[in-house]
């Protein structure tokens, strides 16, 4: 057994609190907090970007209600959360909260490094907020009754951004919600040295490959399996839509093993008029615009194939986690907990732009007001019935996104047949 | 043919020196440029309103105690690699060590392998032991891949050094330990300047090691914590060229003080065995 | 007493050096998946990977890596070796000058190197294009020019090493022989071909094997600038491992792959000690 934490006796007042005074308000039993809580997310506590300015807040707000506990960040590379997090908690150093991406839970909890936060939130936590959080993302979270984190920043994740002025060119005001009509338009807007349509495919957890898949609906991932068919007609026809784009110029053919990063340094430069993006980013999309005007930066859904609605790929997203060897449990809890206030929540909203978690908040007049557009826009593609998830086994989560993505890349640079490149990442995969 | 040449010569060196050093002045113009300027077109080479923003940044960051770290590392770890090295430089120099051939191949074998081939089972391995994430590991492992080549200059300096210098010493009342502080060490000056130089530049540059092995923000070094410049909100050019200087100032003066040392137990280490 | 003088030292590398492969052959033989072990396995990480035309495929393009750079690397070092030989005193400047890159930290040098490389109009090498009427062109993405553009930098980094060894072994060729070329009438290239080539022969192939056996071992560049990409074209064996452990985790194969890279860093250790051994004058 492992040394009694001084903290322990602050736990069982706080599980006895829990129990038997429902009623007790919150604030009013987190007096007793001590110890520290180690945080690891990819936010630094000294950071300055809208996100690290209201953690910082939160966490300076929580102190201050809590003088007992520390709470300290350990920022770490955001690819790297999940594995630096399961290699901790084997060693028995596992920090007490875990930001981690959606994809990674079936691993992570299959390590047993997670609590069930359903014994861990306060009732009135469980009965307030639970319900008012996007139901889509917060039961993603729950394995077989087991609930392994919630769900932060309901976020449409990869869309396409655009420029307003570039689709003006040729009469529009939004990309088309279809492939048939996206692809000539997308051919249309390459010009000179713009391109059309830019593309990421270098990131581990991206791929822009299921993204256009997702044009044929929650269907194509395996229900029992959680994986989708690689050489399958859906991957054929989305592997056509890839090879249409090139042939009409609007995808570089030397335009490879780009990052999310390398799209977004040059669409600033104005190198695209649409490209893929991750939605939370759209701020610092137009903070760093220097080729356009950026009033001009919109945001569209994923086109679909047939009759569908567009696509919206709700992942990966972050979720926030509770470490089942965590021993400052009461604590580290009740700072979880402060991330979804209503106030919380707001401030996501004013500062980074961001959908709020609660879902009553939306009524704020704020919302209403201009700066709330984009959220108005992201919050609509939360709720469109193109919207659908990750399967919460996707199976080789740290294989698939890499495998699909060079066989996009070689989509894009070659001119391989499609049955043999889909073949190829298929026996990759062993699927 | 000398005088027909010199032209030629004087413009590949001209070449030479702008090529080698022009990517790292075009870092330091970067650095110094206000963000919005960074991307100007056309580019400005030397920036027209120079500030110090990005310098700032990266305190503000918390960057200037990674940089302490990586210093500390690399010191324990030259510090280390010394202590060790010597004595074994010695041992092989003056003393009849059985399996000495066998000893010396394995030195040499061990300064070419590369840390990276081993730092996957090395990082297990680690993470078994305890040593994961931990002060110690860093300078442990950066001090097992200097030690090699400490051990191979020492011993190159050490029998350059006649035996009858210390006889002489050890007449004259001292000890041989003493005899070897006052008339051995001095005399190999060259050699262990030349490995502390190395072994600093090795710990100092490390980037993959450090990476795998540590993951508290407080015993980061230098180069991991710049690549949260590229991190979640996109690349941040200005940090990230103010953080290649401040990466590139330490070893590069390290080197040009005891270039003549590194680059004579370099040639001597490798040449002349 | 030598012993006890040595051991330590012995003891500190075999630990650190020689211990970890042995450990690692030992995961090698066991499926390693997100650190939990699933068992053992047998060879079946050997035979996945040997059977995987795309490990050959990594194989392959770490020769062209290594062999690539030593094609450009050694005759530049050669070249300026004997530049700056001829200068005398400038040439050490200039020595001086040209290792500072080599004194920098690879993943330093991979930032520096996509900065300057960012195909836009604001970018170094962008505008270099636009100024001789090329668009901007991203050179690292670009499945064709990718791998060139890694060897440039790979060189730009460290060939100023190989200039030390042979401006040392060019140092130790008498100047008479020179002279008495001259008498005999030889032309420049003829006294190259007759007297320096065959007297520095033993500085170049230690020169060849040290830099085949850094370059064969490059990593951390093409982390910081390609990521094995684009279309694999950048995956050599050192990043494949990188990927394979420590990306997708699957550390019992990585371990394989380790395993092997251990081995061909051995066959080429092997090589260069042999090559050590026949100085004159030398340990081994």
């Amino acid at each position: 057994m492992r040394l009694i934490h001084p903290s322990r006796r602050a736990v069982l007042q706080m599980g006895a609190a829990a129990v038997f005074a429902p009623a007790i308000a919150r604030s009013a039993s987190a007096q007793g907090l001590s110890g520290t809580v180690r945080i690891w997310t990819f936010l630094s506590a000294e950071g300055t970007s809208p996100r690290e300015v209201v953690l910082r807040e939160l966490i300076q707000g929580f102190t201050a209600a809590n003088p007992g506990v520390q709470v300290l960040v350990e920022p770490q590379p955001f690819q790297e959360l999940e594995t630096k997090f399961v290699a901790a908690s084997a060693q028995g150093r596992a920090p007490d909260l875990i930001w981690m991406r959606d994809t990674f839970l079936s691993l992570v909890h299959a390590r047993g490094a997670l609590a069930n936060l359903d014994d861990e939130l306060s009732d009135s936590f469980r009965a307030e907020v639970l319900p008012d959080l996007y139901q889509v993302f917060a039961n993603k979270s729950v394995f077989d009754g087991f609930r392994t984190s919630l769900p932060l920043w309901p976020s449409p994740a990869q869309v396409i951004f655009y420029r307003k002025d570039v689709l003006g060119e040729v009469g529009l005001d939004a990309p088309p919600g279809n492939w048939d009509a996206f692809v000539p338009v997308a051919g249309q807007l390459t010009k000179g040295d713009r391109l059309g349509f830019g593309l990421p495919s270098n990131d581990n957890s991206v791929s822009s490959f299921v993204n256009i898949m997702t044009g044929f609906g929650p269907g194509i991932f395996d229900a029992a399996t959680g994986r989708f068919d690689v050489t399958g007609p859906e991957a054929v026809a989305a592997a056509e839509v890839v090879r249409q784009l090139v042939a009409n110029g609007a995808l570089s053919r030397t335009l490879l093993n780009a990052m999310g990063d390398d799209i977004q340094d040059q669409f600033a430069a104005g190198r695209f008029a649409m490209a893929q993006a991750f939605a939370p980013r759209f701020q610092q999309y137009r903070n760093i615009a220097a080729a356009y005007d950026p009033a001009q930066l919109s945001v569209a859904p994923w086109p679909a194939f047939g009759d569908r609605p567009p696509a919206a790929l709700l992942g990966p997203y972050w979720t926030v986690g509770l470490s089942a060897r965590s021993e400052n449990r009461a604590a580290a809890v009740a700072f979880l907990e402060t991330l979804y206030t209503p106030a919380a929540s707001l401030q996501w909203s004013r500062v980074a732009g961001l959908v709020p978690d609660r879902r009553s908040v939306q009524s704020d007049a704020f919302y209403a007001s201009p700066q709330a557009e984009v959220i108005r826009i992201f919050a609509g593609l939360l709720d469109s019935p193109g919207a659908l998830t990750f399967p919460q086994n996707l199976p080789d989560i740290t294989r698939v996104f890499p495998v699909m993505n060079i066989a996009l890349q070689e989509l894009i640079g070659t001119d391989e047949a499609i049955g043999a490149i889909l073949g190829r990442a298929r026996a990759s995969l062993g699927w | 043919m000398r005088r027909l040449n010199a032209p030629v010569l004087v413009i590949g060196c001209l070449l030479g020196a702008v090529v080698a050093l022009g990517p790292i002045l075009w870092a330091l113009s970067t650095s110094l440029k206000p963000t919005s300027r960074i991307f100007a077109v056309p580019p400005e080479l030397i920036p027209s309103e120079p500030v110090p923003d990005h310098y700032y940044r990266l305190i503000a960051e918390g960057v200037h105690w990674a940089f302490l770290n990586s210093g500390g590392y690399a010191m324990a770890a030259v510090a280390l690699s010394l202590i060790f090295g010597v004595i074994a430089g010695y041992g092989l120099s003056r003393y009849p060590v059985p399996g000495r051939q066998l000893i010396l191949v394995l030195f040499v074998g061990a300064m070419a392998v590369p840390g990276f081939a081993v730092l996957l089972p090395t990082q297990i391995m680690f993470v078994e032991l305890g040593l994961y994430n931990s002060w110690a590991a860093l300078p442990i492992l950066y001090a097992g891949h200097v030690l090699p080549f400490a051990v191979w200059v020492t011993r190159a300096h050490f029998n350059a050094i006649p035996r009858e210098l210390e006889q002489a010493a050890q007449i004259d009342g001292y000890s041989r330990a003493e005899a070897v502080w006052k008339v051995v060490l001095p005399g190999a000056r060259p050699a262990l300047l030349a490995a502390a130089t190395f072994g600093f530049l090795h710990s100092w540059n490390d980037y993959v090691t450090a990476t795998t092995m540590i993951d508290s923000p407080d015993k980061r070094t230098l180069t991991v914590a710049l690549i949260f410049f590229q991190g979640f909100h996109g690349r941040d050019w200005g940090a990230l060229m103010a953080g290649v200087i401040v990466a590139t100032i330490p070893p590069v003066v390290m080197f040009l003080l005891f270039r003549k040392y590194l680059i004579g137990g370099f040639s001597d280490g490798s040449v002349k065995g | 007493m030598g012993t006890a003088l040595v051991g330590p030292a012995l003891v500190f590398v075999l630990a650190i050096n020689v211990m970890p492969a042995f450990y690692g052959f030992y995961l090698s033989l066991r499926r390693v998946f997100f650190f939990g072990d699933e068992g053992f396995v047998g060879l079946q990480n050997y035979t996945a990977l040997l059977s995987d035309p795309l490990a050959w495929e990594a194989i392959g393009r770490s020769l062209v890596f290594s062999f690539g750079a030593l094609a450009v690397a050694v005759p530049l070092a050669l070249l300026s070796a004997m530049g700056i030989r001829r200068l005398g005193r400038w040439g050490m400047v200039l020595l001086t000058v040209v290792l500072v890159p080599w004194a920098m930290s690879p993943i330093v040098v991979a930032l520096l190197w996509k900065w300057i490389l960012v195909p836009s109009p604001g970018g170094l090498m962008g505008s270099l294009f636009s100024a001789l009427g090329y668009p901007p062109r991203d050179l690292l993405t670009d499945p064709v020019l990718a791998m060139p553009t890694l060897i440039a930098i790979a060189v730009w980094r460290n060939f100023a090493f190989a200039t030390i060894i042979l401006a040392g072994g060019l140092g130790q060729i008498p100047n008479d022989l020179y002279r008495a070329a001259s008498v005999d009438g030889l032309h420049a290239w003829e006294s190259f071909r007759r007297i320096t080539l065959p007297l520095l022969m033993p500085s170049l192939l230690i020169v060849v094997s040290m830099l085949t056996i850094s370059y064969f071992n490059e990593v951390q560049v093409i982390i910081g600038l390609t990521a094995g990409g684009p279309i694999r074209s950048t995956t050599t064996l050192a990043y494949q491992l990188y990927h394979t452990g420590f990306v997708e985790l699957d550390q019992g194969r990585g371990n394989a792959i380790a395993i092997v890279m251990f081995l061909i860093n051995m066959l080429l250790i092997a090589i260069y000690i042999r090559i050590l051994g026949r100085q004159p004058g030398g340990a081994t």
